[in-house]
């Protein structure tokens, strides 16, 4: 919904530096300046067809907190992916960056021959040995959080199901790589409670939204994934059916950020963008829309942390996922304060960027560890497997307490 | 169509968090959006109630009471005669106290201003200052020692000295040029601040400072003496010293701000609200003379809050609440209020640019009922449900008076309890 083009609005700018106090990786390091430098300063020394000027830029996370202080609508972040895309196309990243950005940004491609062999490639991918070959040939760190393929992925378990009869109302359920291939239980959890409420789901072939190639400043790579949804799913949100999803970065993708950094702004975009709902958004409009919910919430009695990720953020709709879990009786919920966990998608898997994600995750780790709590609660697959890793208490999807409070 | 929440509050200024922090503490479920936390990270962190009446706008008003007194008596459409000489005090009692317990007190009152020096060693007449600032008074007449950082943007301690020796304030500066400083790519006040958190680099503060004091009485830093204890960290500056320590606000961003900004969101979330930043609302709806939601913008679309209440506390022109077209013409923006101001371009500016009169459009504004609600022309409410509070209402240049705090503080008290009346009138 944004009105203005994204190179418009840096002369929106009113050099206030609010946007440099707010960024978690400024505060962290001194490899980079910060939002304003980079974003709205820097991009007036940026010309197309010219050499990109400064290359600190690639230690932008996208965590996206200085648009969302920006007094004045700045759109700092898209600025920032826009110059690493071109940073990228004009070759100032090194072959073997780009050969472990696009190993890290295409999940994919892994998950989609691995999981027949799972426990075999897991146990290689862990392995002491292939991490540290993985450290120094890719500059993949080895402290990071890799996930764990499953033997089962989420379509399998979902083709393989009898489908519930006697739905009056259809959604499109959009899993994404991660709910795919590393955790089919957040689409189980997902799906049990749209049909709890009435829903067919039905989940139609599709791709990976293209977020990691677009943070790794991969454009015509991450386009052609984009366009691929596009023409898979238009024709659902033709027919008016919602597309509902539970990684936030993706329902982002497909409403805002592939078309926005990618300028495909055609009709199909902008309807599938319309029609495209994070699974908290569309619940809480269910219930605004006077639905009550279908069964009486069960206690959870549990102390939980919820951090709402920035990508969940960037959405700009509150915290919906907050709304929900504040549903549940005996919930006992602490509110993250923190901005950000630090890893950013693919960011905090980098050799060289695996300590400032840690610094900038640090405020947030330490109010998990002091509140005691038994889970974390986070909306997004990375910001969960990092703060696992670095707090060691289990983190969950809103959906999995959700499916727990209505007993399904 | 069931509203999520009783009362949304649009902007996350002194005024919008004073209503939220209220709305919330009557039992009413609050939400605030705010496009940025913009107004207080701009903000100089004292409360302005009344620095120069409209009678002398060359003499700073020494007792605000007074002054206040005869403003409301002169003017019963300004937004303090609307709260009331009683309200205006306990609003600002309130906002003491909440900040006294969040450990930040804030000292002064009605009977008093503060002369403290401004970033540019000008003497701002304030209210209610914190703790930190207070020894920077310039009713005194003890000499002074004005710190700054080499690195450090935008405080210049030399131009403070010299415009207070001026006015016949002893003052010196001193620029520390510290080595753990040297190795920072950028000194913003919010990098100072953490940094103050830290007892060994107040000892190396300290260390570089003592063999300049000379015989200054006290000594004054920019505004960047912690972010979350700045009482500590004055006293332990105070003690490694041994001379008073004092805060002068600094260009955004402005760290006394933030500090207020911190505690009222910190009440009003305890009050159980919720506030969001990046958040722009560009438009509502409205049925049967009560506003239905408001939309702000989001990914994709725009996002609907339904409400029982409503609050506009968008910072009027300073804050974008209000805009200009191209002809001139004023307009409130997510509404299309009435603002009432000069009709045409050519009359909102005097011929001088530092007269001394107001400038009239910076008087422009939403003209309100005794409960803050927009009126139309024959003064009767537009809408039931929505509430005005602090620099979009019409009345008086507040910039320009000295003014702008008190009243988003008198009035964002005021306008939280009438919202939270409403909430409660619908409600029956
Ligand atoms: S997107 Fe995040 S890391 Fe990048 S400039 Fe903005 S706040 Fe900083
Ligand atoms: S917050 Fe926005 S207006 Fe302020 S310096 Fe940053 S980009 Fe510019």
């Amino acid at each position: 919904m944004n009105t203005w083009p994204v190179e418009l609005t840096l002369d929106n700018c009113i050099k206030c530096t609010i946007c440099v106090t707010a960024c978690p990786v400024a505060a962290v390091t001194d490899r980079f300046p910060g939002p304003k430098y980079e974003g709205p300063q820097a991009a007036r020394f940026r010309h197309a067809g010219q050499p990109t000027p400064d290359h600190s830029v690639d230690y932008c996370s996208g965590c996206r907190v200085c648009n969302m202080v920006c007094p004045t609508g700045v759109r700092i972040a898209e600025i920032n992916a826009r110059a690493r895309a071109s940073m990228v196309a004009q070759g100032a990243l090194s072959w073997r960056t780009r050969l472990r950005n696009n190993v890290l940004a295409r999940p994919e491609t892994l998950g989609r021959w691995g999981y027949r062999v799972a426990p075999l490639l897991n146990a290689l991918l862990h392995s002491t040995w292939a991490r540290a070959a993985a450290h120094v040939l890719l500059g993949i760190d080895r402290r990071a959080p890799l996930p764990t393929l499953v033997r089962e992925p989420f379509t399998m378990w979902f083709h393989g199901r009898p489908t519930p009869r006697g739905a009056k109302r259809r959604v499109i359920y959009f899993h994404g790589c991660s709910t795919q291939y590393y955790e089919p239980r957040v689409g189980r959890a997902a799906v049990r409670l749209l049909e709890a409420h009435g829903f067919e789901v039905i989940v139609p072939p599709q791709t990976c939204c293209g977020l990691p190639l677009l943070s790794n400043g991969e454009f015509e790579a991450a386009r052609a994934l984009y366009r691929d949804n596009v023409r898979r799913l238009v024709g659902y949100a033709r027919q008016g059916y919602p597309i509902v999803g539970t990684s936030t970065s993706c329902t982002l993708t497909l409403k805002e950020e592939a078309p926005e950094l990618l300028d495909i702004h055609d009709d199909d975009a902008r309807l599938l963008a319309e029609r495209t709902f994070d699974l908290s958004e569309f619940l809480v409009s269910l219930a605004e829309e006077g639905e009550s919910t279908p069964v009486d919430l069960q206690p959870v009695a549990r102390r939980a942390l919820y951090h709402a990720p920035c990508q969940y953020r960037a959405h700009r709709l509150g915290a919906p996922s907050l709304e929900l879990l504040r549903r549940i009786p005996e919930l006992d919920l602490v509110e993250s304060r923190a901005d950000c966990c630090g890893i950013a998608g693919t960011y905090g898997f980098k050799r060289e960027k695996y300590d400032i994600a840690m610094r900038v995750g640090r405020p947030l780790f330490d109010q998990v560890r002091e509140s005691g709590v038994s889970v974390v609660i986070c909306d997004s697959e990375t910001c969960r497997w990092q703060l696992a890793h670095a707090t060691g208490v289990p983190a969950v999807h809103p959906v999995e307490l959700l499916a727990k409070a209505y007993g399904v | 169509m069931r509203p999520r929440v009783d009362v949304l509050v649009i902007g996350a200024g002194l005024a919008g968090l004073m209503a939220a922090w209220q709305a919330a503490v009557a039992g009413c479920r609050v939400r605030v959006i705010t496009r940025g936390p913009g107004a207080l990270f701009w903000h100089a962190g004292c409360v302005d109630v009344l620095g120069y009446a409209a009678q002398d706008t060359e003499r700073p008003v020494a007792a605000p009471r007074d002054a206040l007194l005869h403003l409301v008596n002169a003017n019963p459409a300004h937004p303090y005669a609307r709260v009331g000489l009683e309200g205006v005090e306990t609003a600002l009692s309130a906002l003491q106290q909440v900040c006294e317990a969040a450990g930040y007190p804030l000292r002064g009152d009605l009977s008093h201003n503060w002369l403290l020096p401004s970033a540019v060693g000008a003497f701002r007449p304030t209210c209610l200052a914190p703790e930190t600032m207070v020894s920077g008074d310039l009713a005194r007449r003890d000499p002074l020692l004005i710190v700054g950082f080499e690195g450090m943007l935008d405080f210049y301690p030399e131009l403070v000295a010299d415009n207070l020796a001026e006015q016949e304030r002893p003052a010196r500066s001193v620029r520390l040029d510290l080595p753990s400083l040297r190795e920072r790519r950028q000194l913003t006040p919010v990098t100072l601040a953490q940094l103050f958190e830290a007892p060994e680099f107040r000892r190396q503060v300290a260390e570089a400072l003592r063999p300049k004091l000379g015989r200054a009485a006290r000594v004054g830093f920019p505004a960047v003496l912690g972010v979350h204890r700045p009482l500590e960290v004055k006293q332990d500056l105070e003690a490694k010293l041994g001379r008073e320590v004092f805060e002068i606000p600094t260009l955004p961003p402005s760290v006394p701000g933030m500090r207020l900004y911190t505690i009222l969101v910190e009440a009003v979330r305890q009050a159980g609200g919720d506030v969001f930043t990046g958040m722009e609302a560009v438009r509502a709806e409205a049925e049967n003379g009560r506003v239905q939601a408001v939309f702000t913008e989001a990914a994709a679309r725009l996002n609907p809050h339904r409400a029982h209440a409503f609050v506009l506390a968008t910072g009027g022109l300073l804050g974008g609440g209000i805009v200009a077209d191209a002809d001139g013409h004023l307009r409130e923006v997510i509404l299309g209020l009435p603002v009432q101001g000069p009709e045409s371009q050519t009359k909102w500016f005097r011929q001088e640019f530092l007269a001394s009169e107001d400038h009239p459009v910076y008087a422009a504004g939403v003209a309100v009922d005794e409960r803050f609600r927009p009126v139309g022309a024959k003064g009767v409410p537009l809408y039931t449900n929505l509430f005005v509070a602090g620099m979009t209402l019409a009345g008086d240049d507040v910039i320009r008076r000295r003014a702008l705090d008190g009243v988003a503080v008198a009035t964002g008290y005021a306008v939280g309890q009438h919202a939270a009346r409403s909430v409660q009138e619908a409600m029956r």
